[in-house]
């Protein structure tokens, strides 16, 4: 039954990884908005000029 | 797509803004379909056209922002001043330079598609992002190929406006509430992880697996519990640190005591291996009380309320030295100094005027909508906006010596000392602090004769179960939907404390002017022989050449006819002449109208042109042959009556006025007779009104709208602003009310009482689960696995009670 210290500590260190994910998502300011981005997505960019004129 | 029009031809909504088109719309050369209500509008549009950016108007229904009569140049010119420039850039370059504006007219997905494709519009704007929620906009642009003041000008002539003011350019504090999501990501990591280490525990399988699992298993969960202590919690600490050293207990003080307590009986029973402790309770107690507070950032991060009155100020002022023109900041004007107030623009500082006529507007001061005419050497108070030609004024006292400013530095402005916010959960938290060291007390002395083990347990368990984490979770999320409530209905708090306020208030206080009157909707009499309709179009031609607020207000009273007018000519303070059609049309003061040899109209008209409810606009076709008048009077919203109707059988009422008593006999009809009516009140004494019936021991609403109101709804227990535009500048106050919405404002109070409710209601609930968890502490049977069970329960349930009955009491009051 030792591996369950060997398995603890590894599940240990992935959920670590989630931490730090989670830290660089608060760092890179994903968490300062969380409106915009979701309206953001449904502008087209690459629009045409002739289309969307149509009523 | 674009928006189809109306079918009713009377109601042709505006192409752009949606509001309701004149008589003869404006139409568009290529799209005769489209119709617009004024020329700004069609700019507008005919510039995102020509961009291919009229996407615009298909994500949301007339997105658009009426944009501001013409402006006069050179508005924006303090942009290209170093020092301002300074100032606003966060980041600076030769070829990249980056800032941050605040658009407060910013309120729909079309408005983020065209703010962030400005791009096409100035092709040197490099990059801009919008922040929805903070109505915020980063720009990046390429310094040589526009500038700041072209960016700033391009947004403007979009109908938004970026509110660049004296506030705006200090250190701007955003990374505050960052902390917060790394103390609940990391309560979150430690709280699952412990509880899948606290798991076997739950199963009592520990026995079987050996002693080694239990003890790896709780030092590995003190390990993950200490983060949690040091970091995630160290705001309950801090706040009852801070109410403690203010004398006051408030809720953070039980739950740092029980915190404590939880951690120092799991770290003894861990290290001494006397079983498994508490440790998953208290991560989860952490998270989830993290959990409220975030709800309750969330729930007003939106709103920015702390302006005060340098949110208003201009940044800058045109100075006039020797050497020319110059644009400096208004914090180094200097007594002496002298400088233009252009058109539209606000006076920074109390000064005489030296050259040209003012016309300046002090609604934002008085709530008086019609501009006080000023001749040189008066002396023109600062916050009053001038209307028409460019002034010269020298300034008499320096900005922070103003009497705006001397009267916003009266004690009451203070008001973050004071402890206005002493809210039901601190109340409770004191007793239940009390209750608790008597309940620990209590089972030492039971104890301690009988089994000094037990004793131990006992005493512990006891400050364990105390922990208020429910009582702290109710107030968030009950007054956190009702704020949310609010805002839907456009009032807007500025946290939960002032909804427990309203809900408790027992008098409320009006001002009058702009309060009670709509400035807005003033009622316009004909006086004197009745005008044809081509005459009255002829008038209505002439008005709409001005911006004064009487003649845009006369313009949308009458027929319009988009006739020509020539020979327009403007006497700031005087009135206007035209001619249209070979009609000679002067409008203005009698005075001013009045043709030479009509010595009785001319004395009628000096003698009062303006008294406090009533203007007159005179009007004179024809070299004097036919002459009339028109006669403004402010009206009560029309809501008013019902809404007082409701709240006289309520709250004691009162209105507070800066005019004469004229209106007296009205306002007792529309308040009846309890109310107290008091006239010619000074800013000062409206405050100490309040202060008064505060020492009565009343809890004081008041409700005003203007800057001279400033000083009283700082010291009323709630202060309300009413305003007619939520993004126009209103003053500092707790919460702010769209004029719309004024007819609910009843609704609103008997919404908050039955909140106060639903918070009380949960307190009860939470104490059913601090009750049974004491009676098993008392007799020490508290376990972990109790506490395991009963600590997510208890958290989770208030949550759901509370935001449940909120919902419920909206829908009860339609809300």
């Amino acid at each position: 039954m030792e591996i369950i210290f060997g398995l603890i500590t590894i599940s240990l260190i992935v959920a670590v990884f989630f931490l730090l994910a989670f830290v660089w998502a608060v760092r890179s300011r994903q968490y300062d908005d969380t409106y915009t981005p979701a309206v953001r997505m449904l502008f087209d960019d690459n629009e045409g000029p002739a289309e969307q004129q149509t009523p | 797509m674009h928006p189809t029009t109306a079918p009713a031809p009377s109601h042709l909504a505006c192409a752009h803004c949606g509001d309701d088109c004149p008589e003869q719309p404006i139409r568009l050369a290529v799209r005769p379909e489209l119709s617009f209500c004024c020329q700004g509008c069609k700019a507008v549009y005919e510039l995102l056209d020509a961009n291919n950016l009229c996407r615009y108007y298909a994500f949301d229904e007339h997105p658009g922002q009426k944009v501001q009569a013409v402006e006069l140049p050179g508005r924006f010119d303090y942009l290209d001043t170093e020092t301002v420039q300074a100032q606003l850039l966060s980041f600076r370059s030769d070829t990249l330079a980056r800032l941050t504006l605040h658009l407060p007219q910013m309120h729909c997905a079309s408005c983020i598609y065209l703010l962030e494709h400005l791009y096409q519009l100035n092709p040197g704007v490099r990059e801009s992002r919008v922040n929805f929620l903070r109505k915020e906009i980063n720009i990046s642009y390429q310094p040589a190929h526009t500038s700041l003041k072209e960016v700033v000008q391009l947004l403007a002539s979009l109908g938004y406006e970026p509110q660049i003011t004296l506030a705006e350019l200090g250190a701007q504090p955003r990374h505050s509430s960052r902390m917060l999501y790394y103390q609940l990501g990391l309560a979150a990591f430690c709280f699952g992880n412990v509880m899948l280490l606290a798991f076997p525990d739950y199963l009592a399988v520990t026995g079987q697996l050996g002693a080694q699992f239990g003890r790896f298993f709780g030092y590995l969960s003190l390990v993950l519990a200490l983060p949690v202590l040091l970091f995630s919690a160290r705001g309950f600490y801090r706040s009852a640190w801070a109410g403690l050293r203010q004398r006051t207990i408030n809720l953070d003080f039980p739950i740092s005591l029980g915190l404590t307590a939880l951690f120092l009986v799991s770290g003894f029973d861990i290290l001494l291996q006397r079983g498994p402790g508490y440790l998953d309770s208290f991560t989860g107690l952490v998270f989830f009380m993290l959990i409220g507070k975030w709800v309750q950032q969330r729930t007003y991060d939106a709103l920015r309320f702390d302006r005060d009155f340098t949110s208003y100020f201009p940044v800058a002022v045109t100075l006039l030295t020797a050497e020319g023109e110059q644009s400096v900041s208004v914090k180094d004007l200097k007594v002496g100094h002298r400088i233009r107030v252009r058109n539209q623009e606000v006076v920074p500082a109390d000064a005489m005027l030296m050259r040209g006529t003012g016309q300046i507007d002090y609604s934002f001061v008085s709530g008086e909508s019609v501009p006080v005419g000023k001749v040189a050497g008066e002396v023109v108070y600062a916050g009053g906006r001038q209307l028409g030609e460019a002034v010269e004024l020298e300034v008499v006292r320096e900005v922070s010596q103003g009497y705006l400013t001397q009267l916003w530095n009266n004690p009451a402005f203070q008001k973050a000392e004071k402890q206005t916010l002493e809210s039901y959960a601190n109340k409770v938290g004191r007793y239940f602090v009390a209750v608790t060291l008597l309940l620990a007390a209590g089972t030492v002395l039971y104890w301690l004769p009988r089994d000094q083990a037990m004793m131990w347990r006992a005493f512990t368990s006891v400050l364990v179960i105390a922990c208020p984490c429910a009582l702290s979770l109710a107030t968030p999320f009950a007054l956190g939907s009702a704020l949310t409530v609010f805002g839907r209905h456009k009032f807007y708090l500025k946290n939960s404390a002032v909804a427990e306020v309203l809900g408790r208030a027992t008098t409320i206080v009006f001002d009058k002017t702009g309060t009670l009157t709509d400035v807005k909707r003033s009622a316009v009499e004909y006086q004197d022989p009745t005008l044809t309709r081509r005459e009255q179009q002829a008038v209505a031609a002439v008005v709409a050449q001005s911006t004064h607020p009487l003649s845009q207000r006369l313009a949308a009273e009458l027929p319009a006819g988009a006739l020509p007018v020539t020979g327009f000519r403007e006497v700031p303070g005087q009135g206007l002449s035209g001619v249209v059609d070979g009609l000679l049309v002067k409008v203005g003061a009698a005075a001013f109208v009045a043709a030479a040899g009509q010595p009785e109209l001319r004395a009628a008209g000096s003698a009062t042109t303006t008294d406090h409810l009533q203007s007159r606009v005179y009007v004179s076709l024809d070299g004097g042959a036919r002459q009339g008048c028109y006669i403004f009077r402010n009206v009560y919203r029309p809501e008013l009556p019902a809404v007082l109707s409701e709240l006289s059988r309520r709250y004691r009422l009162a209105v507070l006025s800066g005019d004469n008593d004229t209106e007296q006999d009205r306002l007792r009809e529309l308040f009846g007779p309890q109310a107290e009516l008091r006239f010619r009140q000074s800013p000062q004494d409206k405050l100490d009104y309040i202060a008064g019936l505060k020492r009565r021991g009343e809890t004081v609403v008041m409700v005003g709208d203007g800057l001279n109101d400033a000083g009283a709804l700082q010291q009323a227990d709630a202060g309300i602003a009413l305003t007619d535009t939520l993004t126009n500048f209103s003053p500092a106050c707790d919460a702010i009310l769209d004029a719309g919405s004024f007819g609910q404002f009843g609704t609103f109070l008997r919404f908050t009482q039955d909140c106060l409710q639903v918070v009380l209601a949960t307190f009860v609930l939470s104490f059913v689960y601090n009750g049974v968890g004491l009676g098993l502490a008392l007799q020490g049977k508290f376990s972990p696995i109790v506490s395991a069970i009963l600590m997510p329960i208890s958290s989770l349930s208030v949550i759901l009670f509370a935001t449940l009955l909120v919902r419920l009491a909206a829908c009860k009051h339609k809300l």
